[in-house]
């Protein structure tokens, strides 16, 4: 049988120091198999009345609540936790407190964009490829393992955007620029600002280009890929398919 | 004083939820600046994780005129709502829903109305075919609202930001700007502007974790609306949804099912397997809580505080059964899932009960505003009411749309149209108004902010507020009693004496004792709001259910109860009249009503063989239809399988 209890580690950021708390989590009832969210309100209950996480929904539909576990990205309401794990802030973003990543400067990135114009007919159907990317719930866990998002200076935390892209930013532009009602114009931007963000990256780097999705959107696929298709032209077809 | 960073702009929006981008996109449409504050990340709010199902009026039926509309909500509402708003909510609705798709929503089609398609099932409460779905749910509003903000260049945002307070001019009251706390930067924001929109969503998370919505909703809209001069309406009317899961901890509060999911055998019985409501899914949601928490309060509920759905007569059925289980699948798909995850197998095939136990939604009443959204208050020099200058609220933030119930897919509405109608009007107001705005009327708001760092204090704001959770639910939540209000009005006075005792460090980057301090006074101050109109109300009503009162009978006079500080900052009631609707529209409503739950009963005391074959093709109707292919999520009403349109 399992015992009652069992240590996970938290590593927790306070100003520039970094700490290592072993918290012995008690569990509710002998059968409870609980979720990195239940180990964080209750180290909160009980030991660190300040410590510092972001959570929303709790049922996978937010996004916000997005940590490390075991050097991974894990969405904290619906991953279970087991003895020894270590749980820390998001690596690939700059952390403000504890658990807390600074997230906006990746949604600066998009300022200005998303420009549809008034007078269309709007009784028009969006295709499959539109809507399986309204799924993304900007947990970014496709920040892990980018080679882009990488070039970007961490140690920023003005509000200012990151001049690299990631999956999500091109998930972003991809999504508009497949929307039925963007017109011409506003595509070419989009393309544009694909390439200014640093697409060409992902050209280079296609093939060992590894990057999960939180929520199982293939992003290599159905974003970059025809991203690079639309920018790139031909040549990625004959290199790449 | 070093950390005070002053900023300006013509318009403040704080939220950036549905109501907060559809404000915000209003002014900045205008050419003004609008700077947005939220505290969570950038649109991820109640209308991202909702349902994504919207009200748009005529979107299924050409007879859905914004009369027909209105009455619906009206009716509905138990005559609560204001007329004026009802109206404004019709007339908007479509041009809200084009709005958002100019923005990037895109729901199906029905080529041959040419309008968006709508569900194959009139969701709970609404006579008319008007709930249109989306694939991936609120997600896909997400989207849309992020869009939004992100799209103007003359729209600043701030993450992780909380709203403190709104600052008025000494001399005359109007709306001078607000105060912030940037939890990022470590500074409080001293922004001037002539007008503050509050789209700051609920408070569902004083019932935590007995909720299903998002974390941030600590009632902040109220707190803030009542410092503010403003008056909150209906406070006692918080929808509660009946069917939600009580354990294992991970899952609690969430959403099991709706009153639809019972499907036309489902009954829910108490600890003693006693049916305590038969025919659940023609039933309200309040009737479901009402009847569960009535059991718990004799004794007779399940072990985690609740009662059991029992849909295994559906399941059983020999031809109907496998229909059933692919409703129940396809119908409320995350609410499913959560059942099955949560419950195991068996709960999953519906093989035994379910045990669920209501969690709070939504926040029915709030700051009474006008059909512009203008927040109103008391004017005792000329003794009328007033719109407070350059203050606005909209969304779950505002009272008096809903008034005791709200009919399913109708928020999503609400924000669009009353978030833009707010919008719209501040900018305009901003437009004409040459106020000059003075800086002393700031200094003792930063002093007061201020002081709140680095003070001594032997409690933790923490541990207070999942006290007050605690008691809330019991309280407060979805059964009450004079008592138990009575108590809590007695808990209430002695925590906020404790808050004055709070520890709070000095450090100015994210200081969470600071943030729950804050939240803490949101949430006690909307308690307050909460006990003393349930107070004002001796009866049960809607979302307000008093297991110590009376009924209310239909034809008495309908009023709202509102809750405002005088000027010495106590709490006072007061009740405003509300317009009845035509005894001979009240009255086909309340027949239409009752005819269905007979017919439902029939059906359940038919022979089993003849009983079974009606039910089979009654889901045949609602499974064929192409509609059914979207996919539903958790929170929504729809798919009353009896309610099929044509």
């Amino acid at each position: 049988m399992q015992s009652n209890s069992f240590y996970v580690k938290i590593i927790l950021f306070r100003g520039k120091i970094s700490s290592d708390i072993k918290y012995l989590y008690k569990k509710k009832n002998p059968s409870e198999r609980p979720m990195v969210l239940d180990v964080l309100l209750q180290a909160q209950q009980e030991r660190i009345d300040d410590l510092s996480f972001r959570y929303g929904c709790r049922a996978r539909n937010c996004g916000v609540c997005t940590v490390d576990v075991n050097g991974k990205p894990r969405l904290a309401c619906r991953a279970r936790v087991k003895e020894d794990d270590v749980i820390s802030p998001i690596a690939t973003l700059p952390v403000i407190k504890d658990l807390i990543v600074k997230r906006d400067s990746i949604s600066r990135q998009l300022i200005g964009f998303n420009n549809i114009s008034r007078k269309n007919n709007l009784n028009v159907e969006a295709d499959k490829a539109y809507h399986n990317l309204t799924a993304c719930i900007e947990c970014y866990a496709c920040l892990d393992g980018c080679p882009l998002h990488k070039k970007n200076n961490l140690e920023d935390k003005d509000n200012s955007a990151y001049q690299y892209g990631n999956p999500f930013s091109f998930l972003k532009l991809y999504r508009l620029y497949i929307d039925p009602l963007t017109p011409e114009v506003e595509k070419k931007r989009i393309i544009e600002k694909a390439e200014i963000l640093g697409l060409d990256t992902y050209r280079r780097e296609f093939e060992k280009l590894k990057i999960k999705c939180g929520v199982g959107i293939d992003l290599k696929n159905e974003v970059i890929k025809p991203l690079l298709d639309i920018t790139y032209g031909d040549q990625v077809e004959k290199k790449y398919k | 004083m070093n950390n005070i960073k002053k900023l300006e702009c013509d318009v403040i929006v704080v939220g950036s939820g549905g109501s907060g981008s559809s404000a915000a996109q209003a002014v900045a449409e205008h050419g003004l600046e609008v700077i947005v504050i939220s505290k969570d990340p950038l649109a991820s709010s109640d209308t991202k994780i909702c349902e994504g199902v919207m009200t748009v009026r005529q979107a299924g039926e050409d007879s859905d005129s914004e009369q027909v509309l209105a009455n619906n909500i009206n009716l509905a509402g138990g005559d609560l709502p204001d007329k004026k708003i009802t109206t404004a909510f019709a007339k908007d609705s479509k041009k809200a829903y084009d709005r958002l798709r100019v923005n990037g929503l895109r729901p199906h089609i029905n080529t041959n109305r040419n309008t968006p398609k709508t569900l194959a099932i009139a969701m709970g409460g609404h006579n008319k075919s008007r709930s249109v779905g989306h694939k991936n749910s609120g997600l896909s509003f997400g989207h849309v609202n992020w869009d939004t903000i992100v799209k103007f260049n003359n729209i600043k945002y701030f993450e992780d930001c909380w709203f403190l307070d709104i600052v008025k001019s000494a001399c005359n009251q109007e709306v001078v700007g607000g105060i912030a706390y940037d939890a990022c930067a470590g500074a409080l924001l001293s922004i001037r502007a002539k007008a503050v929109v509050i789209a700051a969503g609920g408070l569902s998370t004083l019932f935590f974790p007995k909720t299903d919505t998002m974390r941030g909703n600590t009632g902040d809209s109220y707190a803030i609306g009542i410092r503010a001069g403003a008056h909150l309406v209906d406070m006692e009317q918080i929808q509660f949804l009946p069917f939600c899961l009580a354990s294992p901890p991970s899952y609690e509060g969430l959403l099991a099912g709706e009153p639809a999911t019972g499907s036309f055998l489902g009954v829910i019985r108490d600890k003693n397997n006693k049916v305590i409501l038969d025919s659940v899914y023609l039933r309200t949601r309040a009737e479901c809580s009402e009847a569960i928490m009535r059991a718990v309060a004799d004794g007779r509920g399940s072990p985690n505080g609740g009662a059991y759905l029992d849909m295994t007569a559906n399941k059983k059925a020999r031809r109907s059964g496998k229909f059933f289980m692919e409703y129940l699948k396809s119908a409320l798909p995350s609410a499913y899932n959560n059942a099955r995850q949560a419950l195991g197998k068996e709960a999953g095939k519906a093989n035994i009960p379910w045990e669920v136990r209501p969690s709070a939604h939504y926040m029915m009443g709030g700051v009474r505003v006008d059909e512009f959204g203008r927040a109103l208050t008391y004017d005792k020099r000329n003794k009328k009411i007033r719109p407070i200058s350059g203050f606005y609220a909209a969304g779950q933030a505002m009272g008096g749309l809903f008034g005791s119930n709200r009919l399913g897919s109708t928020s999503l509405t609400e924000v669009a149209v009353f978030g833009h109608r707010a919008g719209e009007h501040a900018a305009n107001y901003v437009k004409r108004n040459k106020l000059k705005i003075n800086e002393s009327d700031f200094k003792d708001q930063h002093e007061k902010f201020y002081k709140m760092f680095n003070h001594k204090g032997k409690f933790k704001a923490y541990e207070l507020k999942l006290d007050l959770q605690k008691k809330s639910w019991e309280y407060i939540g979805a059964a009450r009693n004079k008592t138990g209000l009575e108590k809590m009005s007695n808990y209430l006075n002695k925590i906020e004496k404790k808050v004055k005792d709070i520890y709070v460090p000095l450090e100015m980057i994210w200081n969470q004792q600071l943030i729950e301090k804050i939240e803490l006074q949101n949430m006690i101050l909307s308690a307050k709001a909460v006990t003393f109109a349930a107070l004002n109300r001796d009866f049960s009503l809607g979302g307000h259910v008093r297991l110590d009162g009376k009924r209310k009978k239909i034809f008495s006079n309908p009023y709202s109860t509102l809750v405002f500080f005088d000027s010495l900052y106590n709490i006072n009631v007061d009740k405003v009249k509300r317009e009845k609707t035509k005894f001979k529209i009240l009255l086909k409503y309340k027949t239409n009503e009752l005819y269905r739950l007979y017919s439902a009963k029939l059906i359940r005391i038919l022979p089993e063989a003849l009983r079974d074959r009606i039910i089979e093709n009654k889901y045949k109707k609602i499974l064929g239809s192409k509609a059914t292919s979207i996919e539903l999520q958790a929170g929504s009403l729809e798919a009353a399988p009896a309610e099929v349109i044509r």
